[in-house]
């Protein structure tokens, strides 16, 4: 067994830095804004640029821990284990066993790249911080990346050979050298410009120009703005509309940039038991779900790329940490009529047929009641205090209402063999293909006015990363959400 | 229609909710004071003393008498050998099947109150989710606790 101890690429130290430099750019920015350079100079030089000499003590400092951190870290193999050690004051030691390895989560960021450098998360099943994962080499080469690799795929192959109690996550492993890979899914560049029009990017970075503006009102000078805009609305309508339309460009330009950067070269591969997505322009990521750790898959369509035939795919993984690790974007965006053979190529077993069962009609009316607890009230203030123009927020009631039934008509489950299909819209529809040994747990529903009208809330838990997401079908026929719980309880996962 | 699960929660958390009830009335009663004396400082009307009176004593039925009432009705349990059931609930009423499968631990907790009565309550833990059953003997407990932690440990396990 090997004992050489290994270090990290000396690039380490400075993307440390720059790190620590990036989370330390925006507290600079809001310091030189709220000091700012309006107020006159004390007369010392030295107390005008306090706040500058601070930062760049900071900064030299954190350029030197940097280095000391990197120094530090190093890692190395043994008892088939992967063993770090690390800490600028704390020298802290870190053993992680290969059998408890999941994946290795492979990133390259731009100083990474041109000198052919990969960073390496370690993700283990548990992990002990649900924000970080258990262990990340911050730059290592790739041929030091591909040596814990095999280094593990020996000592997993090495297991085989003896029996192990516990279950071995890793079936059918035999052949170490030469992984099979299979390429299941691409994104071409159209499809990327349909996934940055249709995603909700662009609401973010309308909202995001909002915040911003709203946070330089005062500095805006409105009144002067008045002025000129209404003379400009003289120029006529043409150019209004020309100002708007350029600005919606931009925003959409913003949106296709960002969505570039990051899904850029999207692909989805199957390694054996692992699915390997890659992606990205400037930084490329390379993630590995297990095969065993996945717990759903899920078809989310928005509204408006339901109105073009197109959905996403994600997955939710047990392993892996956090909200990032939780909700796993499979597909991006895939026209629904193509998802159905990649998806059968990863999951084999997986039933992907329509939900067929319906709601009953006597349920209609819980999906849009429970809303006039806050309508009236909202409704008869604006009548009240706005009187002629207040009248109009009755408008919201046939919305509500519409919309409610729109949820009631999506909403449809089925039962085939050892999984449920849920669908369920809130503004996006979902259909959610759960197989039974990935319920946690369920839970069925009701309240006094359900229980009258024999109708009842059905709802499934799922492990995703350290979290739950809940699979839920409301207000649908008592007797089916009863049979479904019999369903669950029944022949328990272990046996068919 | 399904039967409800068998067991009940001890007979004494009622009177340990009724507590909780008592203490929430009392903090109820103590900002309504304090709202009188400001009333009566900046001589407010009548009224106010009136309506506030009426909620002191509508919220005190409420979380003293009727609330937990409905609620320990409620309250049922069953560990079969295969899963757990749970029902539960005020205005929703909520059941819960748990399989014994996905049982990750069972934790049992008690606090000052419930010690005093000499209850406990339980948490079943899942890899995802927690159901607590609220408040049990404190040996039932116990006892209920080690017998989920040995069906669940001969439960097949493949998560």
């Amino acid at each position: 067994m090997s004992e050489e101890r290994y270090k990290l690429h000396w690039i380490t130290a400075a993307i440390e830095v720059l790190k620590t430099a990036k989370e330390m750019v925006l507290p600079l920015i809001l310091l030189v804004f709220a000091k700012g350079w309006s107020n006159p100079g004390s007369g010392k030089w030295y107390l005008d640029y306090l706040t500058f000499i601070i930062f760049s003590v900071l900064l030299i400092l954190f350029f030197i821990s940097g280095i000391i951190k990197w120094k530090r870290f190093e890692y190395w193999f043994e008892d088939d284990e992967l063993r770090i050690e690390y800490g600028l004051f704390v020298k802290k030691k870190r053993y992680i066993p290969f059998d408890r390895i999941q994946s290795l989560d492979y990133t390259e960021g731009i100083l990474h790249r041109p000198l052919k450098l990969v960073k390496v998360k370690v993700e283990t099943a548990g992990s002990s911080s649900p924000k970080k994962s258990e262990a990340e080499l911050t730059a290592i080469t790739k041929d030091a990346a591909k040596r814990i690799e095999i280094e593990i795929a020996e000592a997993k192959s090495r297991r085989k050979a003896i029996p192990v109690e516990e279950g071995i996550l890793h079936e059918g492993n035999h052949v170490v050298e030469e992984p099979q890979v299979k390429s299941i899914f691409t994104m071409s560049v159209k499809d990327l410009l349909i996934l940055a029009t249709t995603s909700g990017g662009i609401g973010i970075i309308l909202s995001g120009a909002a915040i911003f503006l709203s946070q330089f009102a005062d500095k805006i000078p409105f009144e002067w703005m008045y002025e000129e805009v209404s003379g400009f609305i003289k120029y006529g309508l043409l150019i209004v509309a020309i100002v708007v339309f350029i600005g919606f460009l931009i925003v959409w330009a913003l949106s296709v940039a960002m969505t570039f950067l990051s899904y850029y070269g999207f692909s989805v591969s199957l390694e054996q038991q692992d699915i390997v997505i890659t992606r990205g322009l400037l930084e490329k990521k390379r993630m590995t779900v297990p095969l065993n750790r996945v717990q759903s898959v899920r078809i989310i369509e928005n509204p408006f790329r339901q109105l073009f035939g197109y959905a996403a795919v994600v997955i939710d993984s047990a392993g892996g940490g956090g909200a990032e690790g939780a909700k796993i974007n499979l597909f991006p965006l895939v026209k629904k009529s193509d998802i159905n053979g990649p998806l059968k190529e990863i999951f084999p077993d997986l039933i992907l047929a329509e939900p067929k069962k319906k709601l009953p009609a006597r349920g209609k009316r819980y999906y849009y009641r429970i809303d006039f607890i806050w309508m009236i009230p909202a409704i008869s203030a604006l009548t009240y205090f706005f009187f002629p123009y207040g009248l109009l927020s009755l408008f919201i009631v046939p919305i509500i209402v519409l919309f409610g039934l729109w949820q009631h008509r999506s909403a449809a489950y089925e039962i085939s063999g050892n999984q449920l299909t849920m669908r369920f819209r809130g503004i996006s529809l979902q259909t959610a293909y759960l197989m039974k040994k990935r319920i946690q747990s369920m839970e069925m529903k009701q309240n006094y006015f359900h229980k009258r009208k024999q109708v009842a809330t059905l709802a499934a838990s799922i492990k995703s990363g350290m979290g739950i997401f809940n699979a839920q079908v409301l207000h649908m026929e008592e007797s089916e959400a009863e049979s479904v719980l019999s369903w669950y309880e029944k022949n328990r996962s272990g046996q068919q | 229609m399904r039967t409800q699960p068998i067991n009940r929660i001890s007979e004494k958390g009622l009177k340990v909710w009724r507590l909780y009830g008592i203490m929430q009335s009392v903090v109820v009663l103590l900002l309504a004071i304090g709202g009188g004396i400001v009333t009566y400082i900046n001589e407010g009307p009548w009224w106010i003393y009136a309506i506030a009176a009426v909620a002191i004593i509508l919220f005190a039925y409420l979380f003293i008498v009727l609330f937990p009432k409905v609620r320990w009705m409620r309250w049922r349990y069953e560990v079969r050998e295969s899963e757990i059931e749970l029902q539960h609930g005020l205005f929703i009423v909520k059941r819960t099947l748990i399989p014994m499968v996905r049982v990750q631990h069972v934790d049992t907790t008690q606090g000052p109150i419930l010690r005093k009565y000499d209850l406990a309550g339980i948490t079943i833990s899942t890899a995802a989710t927690n159901h607590t059953i609220p408040a049990l003997v404190t040996e039932e407990a116990d006892e209920l606790r080690s017998r989920i932690s040995v069906l669940a440990r001969v439960a097949e396990d493949d998560v």
